[in-house]
């Protein structure tokens, strides 16, 4: 135990050791995947977020709103397909196009995982940003203002003003008008669904004879 | 002018009536200085701004409108950089500090390089400053822990390389052959964070892994960075100073070696187990569990070393201001170990998975078990390295009880707390809002506790300049200020 060397070493394997089993393996077990033709959709998935969404996404990280978001759905355990925040298990798969992981860890607001799906709205977005209180009363989800212009209405109020309760109105003769960081991240919110199957993911019987019950409405 | 006398004669004492095996400690502590008094003054700035941040994340959580004007302030921005300036800027600092210290006091011999280690101190600090102003800018990365943008990591990695290679050159030029457990645990962290942090940053950055793995990558880094770095420093400190403070060598020292290879075994693998159930294979966290589990070997060995040294002497105890922050640090280190091992049991994971518990968890590690230790030591230091008392012992009371308050109210408002919250959340289909609710409580006594923070780090703050401003007392230049007995110095290795 006297020798720098014999711990160097020592420590070296160990370390070595835990990379190539924990990171390594895993790499070449579900590291590489493709995306896969869904036959039903007629295109590969999953798709990649591209225009406004992709914007939107950097918004996403730079505020940091995977200090609060995850976006990932487990179905072993917790609650989040009773939650409705999302259909099937979140595989590796899923994210094979984030060059950042946005997978995230801790949860003091929903997953967004399918966030698209439940709030399809552009403007309920635009509004929780501005004020989360609008929507969702008593949150502790924080304000965006400075994703957002107050400006002085000159002649007619302009078409993407937001339509605010009057509680939550700046003044008179004034107008909240979104600014291109805030319509990005509204679209990469209504991006983010997942409405593809995986094979490695199936769906629940529950699931799956609720969207059969759907189908067969729609063929009558 | 007569306080910039005062820091000369902190900087240079010239001491009379010395003996002459207490001139060669000083001619150590003399050629680790400057390096040193970087460390230990950044690592307090480091604390203090961490405690703000804290604080502000804190109340945002209960009142979001607190400061949501500031596009830079928001609490996606302020949390990580609590988090960041918390470890990279005060435990890295302090962590670092008593490294130093314990390598060249150990090594019995002049580490000499003491520019270069003083300018890789300066560039670590300068890349976590940058970091953060990047994370205020927009720049942030979304990895816990590797927050900061890409730029601040090649700054920092040669700043750690700088550190590290002084280390390793004080190492070898020790004049006594044999080791002692300090020097294992010091060497073997610095080898392991450069190893870590290589790969987290070519897996993540350099050539990101695909999303999945990265989330991997980034809990297996940020486990390690606690069990394979700050743990190990503390550690490292502990086995030093519990012997120098309670005047008797560490209760069954002959299993250090034991405890030091099991330790890094197991905890390389553990930090996966809260990865279940996610998008990675199973067999992942079900071998961080396992791993977990055998933590138990190296925590039940080194409390039983740690606790019966400190029991054997405890009436020391509160004689001493190091022993008293020793004594916390080694409580909080079985309370950290506790929920570590069994938090990571799958029914206890599955409720508490994704909740703010684990946050608690990791700040009673940071804050309790290594932040305690680091303090301790530092006031074991800092009068040895300047041959001045420390300047006020209401200061020090004062940091130790809103410390210790601090870390009391922010366990229990995160770990209780977000036990709660995981119950609700991972166990019912409560309304998210209702969870806010039953969580309020919870967010204001973590609130109070980063308070207690604040008064603590700002104390520390005081006692540094406090030392450095103060006159030196004729007793304090003529006679030997600290009584030591140098048969300890190198005991039992």
């Amino acid at each position: 135990m006297n020798r720098g060397p014999f711990i160097f070493l020592g420590v070296f394997l160990i370390v070595a050791t835990s990379w190539t089993f924990v990171l390594f393996k895993t790499h070449q077990e579900v590291g590489q995947l493709t995306t896969v033709l869904d036959e039903d959709l007629g295109k590969y998935v999953p798709g990649k977020t591209t225009g406004a969404a992709a914007h939107g996404k950097e918004v996403y990280q730079e505020l940091g709103c995977i200090a609060c978001h995850t976006q990932q759905v487990r179905v072993a355990s917790g609650m989040d397909i009773a939650r409705g925040w999302g259909e099937r298990q979140s595989v590796a798969r899923d994210y094979i196009n984030d060059e950042r992981s946005l997978i995230g860890n801790v949860r003091i607001g929903p997953d967004l995982s399918n966030v698209g799906a439940r709030r399809g709205e552009m403007n309920w977005h635009l509004l929780h940003f501005y004020n989360p209180q609008i929507n969702s009363k008593g949150t502790n989800m924080p304000a965006y203002p400075f994703l957002y212009e107050v400006r002085e209405v000159v002649g007619e109020a302009s078409a993407n003003a937001l339509i605010l309760p009057e509680e939550f109105s700046p003044g008179e003769g004034l107008e909240v008008i979104p600014k291109r960081k805030a319509e990005s991240l509204a679209s990469y919110m209504l991006s983010l669904k997942v409405d593809y199957d995986l094979k490695e993911a199936p769906k629940s019987n529950e699931i799956m004879a609720e969207e059969l019950a759907v189908a067969l409405e729609n063929a009558q | 002018m007569n306080l910039i006398g005062n820091i000369c004669s902190s900087l240079f004492p010239d001491l009379s009536g010395d003996s002459k095996n207490r001139e060669a400690v000083r001619g150590i502590d003399a050629s680790i200085r400057f390096p040193l008094l970087a460390l230990i003054k950044s690592g307090f700035v480091w604390l203090i701004v961490a405690t703000v941040f804290g604080l502000i994340g804190s109340i945002k959580l209960h009142s979001p409108g607190f400061l949501a004007d500031w596009s830079v302030l928001t609490y996606g921005k302020v949390a990580p950089i609590f988090w960041n300036t918390l470890v990279y800027g005060w435990l890295f600092n302090a962590g670092l500090a008593c490294a130093v210290f314990l390598l060249s006091r150990l090594g019995g011999n002049h580490a000499g390089l003491g520019v270069f280690l003083t300018i890789s101190v300066t560039l670590w600090n300068t890349g976590v400053m940058a970091g953060i102003i990047g994370i205020m800018w927009g720049e942030q990365l979304p990895f816990e822990w590797l927050e900061f943008p890409a730029f601040a990591a090649p700054v920092l990695f040669i700043a750690f390389l700088g550190i590290g290679t002084w280390s390793l050159l004080t190492f070898r030029a020790r004049i006594h052959r044999s080791s002692y457990a300090s020097q294992w645990w010091i060497l073997a962290s610095i080898f392991s964070f450069s190893w870590i942090y290589t790969a987290a940053q070519v897996m993540l950055v350099c050539m990101p892994a695909q999303g999945a793995i990265q989330t991997l990558v980034n809990s297996w880094y940020v486990q390690n960075v606690f069990g394979l770095f700050i743990a190990p420093l503390a550690f490292a400190t502990l086995y030093y100073l519990l012997p120098k403070t309670l005047g008797t060598a560490v209760v069954g020292y002959k299993y250090s070696g034991w405890a030091f290879w099991s330790w890094f075994l197991f905890a390389s693998f553990s930090g996966i187990a809260d990865l279940a159930n996610g998008p990675v294979p199973a067999w992942v966290s079900s071998l961080g569990v396992i791993a977990t589990f055998g933590l138990l070997i190296p925590t039940t060995t080194m409390s039983i070393q740690f606790l019966s040294s400190l029991f054997s002497r405890f009436s020391v105890i509160w004689d001493s201001a190091t022993a008293r922050y020793l004594f916390v640090g080694c409580i909080s280190f079985q309370l950290v170990m506790y929920h570590e091992i069994f938090g990571a049991l799958r029914g206890s994971l599955e409720t508490t998975q994704f909740s703010l518990y684990d946050s608690g968890v990791t700040q009673l590690a940071l804050f309790g078990f290594a932040g305690m230790t680091f303090t301790g030591a530092i006031y074991f230091i800092l009068p040895r390295l300047l041959n001045k008392e420390l300047p006020s012992t209401s200061l020090i009371d004062l940091q130790f009880w809103s410390h210790l308050m601090g870390l009391i109210l922010v366990s229990i408002g995160l770990i209780s707390g977000g036990t709660q919250q995981g119950e609700l959340m991972n166990e019912s289909t409560a309304e998210a809002l209702v969870v806010v609710k039953t969580m309020q409580s919870s967010f204001y006594l973590t609130t109070i506790g980063m308070v207690f923070f604040l008064i603590g780090a700002l104390a520390s703050g005081a006692t540094y300049i406090g030392i450095m401003l103060s006159s030196r007392t004729p007793e304090e230049s003529e006679t030997s200020l600290i009584k030591e007995a140098p048969e300890l110095e190198y005991s039992a290795s």
